[in-house]
């Protein structure tokens, strides 16, 4: 899923306080799932926004409404009442739901009032993890499943650095070395004489650095 | 005498079985208004801030002693999710000593008027008057239907005008 | 094909002689003095000079630059390049550039992370690891050709080195890690700086064990300790030690002011004991803002003069 955080509270207040009807749109996939702005999010955020706004005697009308995603059309188009009649819409779907929504009514007013991180996994209650960069050219299956471009501090393909210090990045003690953890793996498997064969430069053509990409699936467009 | 304050208490059942327990023990500046729940778990976020949105001066949460839950987890959850309300009242300029949490023995009258007067006593430390978000008129709902997980229905008056 | 050695380094270790190599940070400013004065220190004091490259991710005077500053006192330069501030384009023709200034060695390193450094807002780059330098490097030198198959109008036929950590692999991969070096390129290695030497030699005879030193030459690293304190803190902060027990202890029982004598005794007698040890063909001296040392320790380890 996409993960993501809401922005602090008084980022968004400075955001919003200029309007005097604001709609709060939730969406209900990733960002619920990350509590970061689902319905439950949605509600909690309006409260604490209207008795910010009530101490410092602003008036704000808040609607609240939550779609099931933000990056389909299909429902998008729901919340186009509630758009329209409202001056300002605090989206709190993922970068990618906000720019959809802006992008279908590009008369409004779209703001962000969720900071969008990283494609990662709900490791265990509470605890999402980063796994992947969206790399466009996966070679899982050579690392024993773990990713080194994204779980690798370096990008190492090649790894270890001699940086890791009791089976943790040299950046951050709390976080795992990834290729600690692929030596671990393969090892279990019986399989570390894999990472004795050299893995070239990664080709990044199929990454970010070009732009912003595309999927087209000529067998769907008619 | 005119109640200054506006204290709202949300409380598991099986520290009191009902308001009517604890409320001869609140001081009489405090207009009280107890919100029971079959667990603590069912503190919900939102349920707090609609509390002082209606116009409480303070809330308190009062659940059973760690490890003594008789579902397992629920005042833990409970104790997580007031501090993480704690957080928030405070980032938008609020006292954070508005919303306190308490472990409770049940059925410990003594404590519960303990923590009532200290309640009293905080006010005059914050601002020594009403919140100024007491006795505002917000439009919408403020009584709330809480569905136990566990069968039984619950309505919430957090409405104090 | 390289048949004749390329550098001075290469020819002190194709003839078989104990090689010395030591270590000189450049200066965080743009006063080339500062590189004079440590180079005029370590001057026919060692066989070939390693010159930082931005490490510890503190911005210092480039690498490529300081080896030229070196070269023109007559001092031969190890070029150290990190693959975190630039990416395979800038990384080759830094290459090219280099062997035009007459450098004729370089360490290829993936360098410690900028999160620590003096700009820990940058963006790093890391567009090719450590191995595919000397990679490249490698094929540069062997085939004249750059990473695009290019064929090169003069091709940097460098001495190509990687570093490699005894203490840091886990235990079964560390033979594996050196064996792809070796495979990849690298003609010499220098190893993180050695304490425990019961370990190190472990780690040797793996080496050895499976012929890998016959094939590369290994330097190791020493680094003279300079107090209790310094060696406390390497202990317990620098990522890849192994500072034993026995080490700071011996540095904490000691009277202050005998302190850096001290240290430098257990660096002659670790030479004394990398000198033993089949497989190790030199030693690479890491005496960082403490270069007047290292002529000190080269003398009294009988090492000099130099071939």
């Amino acid at each position: 899923m996409i993960v993501g955080e809401q922005k602090p509270i008084m980022e968004i207040l400075q955001m919003v306080s200029p309007h005097k009807k604001l709609l709060i749109l939730g969406c209900g996939t990733c960002v619920k799932t990350c509590f970061a702005g689902g319905e439950d999010e949605v509600t909690t955020l309006a409260s604490v926004l209207r008795l910010a706004l009530k101490t410092k005697d602003i008036f704000v009308q808040i609607e609240e409404l939550t779609v099931e995603r933000q990056c389909e059309d299909a429902f998008i188009a729901e919340a186009a009442d509630a758009v329209s009649r409202n001056e300002a819409v605090l989206s709190l779907a993922c970068g990618a739901g906000v720019q959809a929504v802006a992008r279908r009514f590009p008369r409004s007013l779209v703001l962000p009032g969720v900071n969008t991180t990283f494609l990662g996994v709900l490791e265990r209650r509470g605890l999402f993890t980063e796994e992947c960069s969206g790399c466009g050219d996966c070679q899982l299956a050579v690392f024993g499943g773990i990713c080194p471009v994204t779980r690798c501090a370096k990008k190492l393909l090649n790894g270890p650095c001699g940086g890791s210090r009791n089976g943790k990045c040299e950046v951050n003690a709390d976080t795992d070395c990834a290729w600690h953890l692929i030596i671990e793996r393969l090892s279990a498997q019986g399989r570390l004489n894999q990472l004795r064969a050299y893995v070239p430069p990664k080709q990044w053509q199929a990454s970010l650095s070009g732009g912003p990409r595309k999927l087209i699936r000529e067998d769907h467009v008619i | 005498m005119k109640k200054s304050h506006k204290l709202s208490i949300f409380f598991c059942t099986r520290t009191f079985e009902s308001e009517a327990v604890f409320l001869p023990k609140a001081p009489n500046s405090l207009e009280v208004r107890g919100v029971s729940m079959a667990c603590s778990s069912m503190v919900k976020d939102i349920f707090l801030l609609k509390a002082f949105e209606a116009g409480a001066d303070a809330v308190t949460v009062w659940v059973c002693p760690e490890g003594k839950c008789r579902h397992v987890e629920g005042n833990l959850r409970a104790r997580k999710r007031v501090e993480r309300v704690k957080a928030l009242l405070e980032a938008i300029g609020f006292n954070g000593r508005r919303l306190t949490f308490f472990n409770l023995i049940p059925g410990d009258l003594a404590s519960a008027s303990d923590i009532l007067e200290g309640i009293v006593a905080t006010f005059n430390i914050i601002d020594g008057g009403p919140s100024k978000v007491s006795g505002c008129c917000f439009p919408g709902n403020a009584a709330l239907k809480i569905q136990s997980p566990f069968g039984s229905n619950h309505s919430i008056q957090t409405d104090f005008r | 094909m390289k048949t004749e050695p390329i550098s001075n380094l290469e020819r002190v270790l194709s003839e078989g002689r104990f090689a010395v190599t030591a270590e000189c940070g450049p200066p965080r400013g743009a006063n080339a003095e500062v590189i004079r004065k440590k180079g005029a220190l370590l001057k026919e004091v060692v066989d070939a000079v390693n010159v930082t490259d931005n490490q510890t991710a503190i911005v210092r005077m480039s690498s490529i630059s300081s080896c030229a500053h070196l070269l023109a006192l007559g001092i031969e330069p190890v070029m150290q390049m990190v693959t975190r501030d630039r990416n395979r384009i800038a990384l080759q023709s830094d290459i090219l550039g280099a062997y035009s200034l007459g450098i004729q060695n370089i360490l290829c390193l993936s360098g410690d992370h900028q999160r620590f450094g003096s700009q820990p807002d940058s963006l790093n780059v890391f567009d090719i690891d450590s191995m595919n330098l000397v990679r490249t490097v490698y094929t540069m030198r062997e085939e004249g050709t750059d990473m695009s198959g290019h064929l090169l109008d003069g091709s940097p036929r460098m001495y190509i080195g990687a570093a490699a950590n005894p203490f840091a692999d886990p235990f079964e991969y560390r033979v594996i890690r050196l064996a792809k070096k070796i495979d990849a390129g690298a003609d010499f290695i220098q190893t993180q700086c050695v304490y425990n030497l019961e370990r190190f030699r472990q780690w040797m005879s793996m080496a050895s064990g499976e012929g890998l030193t016959e094939k590369v030459h290994i330097l190791a690293g020493v680094t003279p300790i300079k107090s209790a304190g310094m060696a406390r803190y390497m202990a317990k902060n620098v990522a890849g030690m192994d500072v034993p027990e026995s080490i700071i202890r011996r540095m904490s029982q000691v009277p202050k002011e005998k302190a850096a004598e001290e240290g430098i005794a257990i660096c002659l007698e670790t030479v004394a004991a990398l000198q033993e040890i089949p497989g190790v063909h030199g030693i690479h001296i890491m005496a960082i803002e403490w270069e007047e040392q290292v002529k000190i320790i080269v003398e009294r380890a009988g090492l000099l003069p130099r071939p």
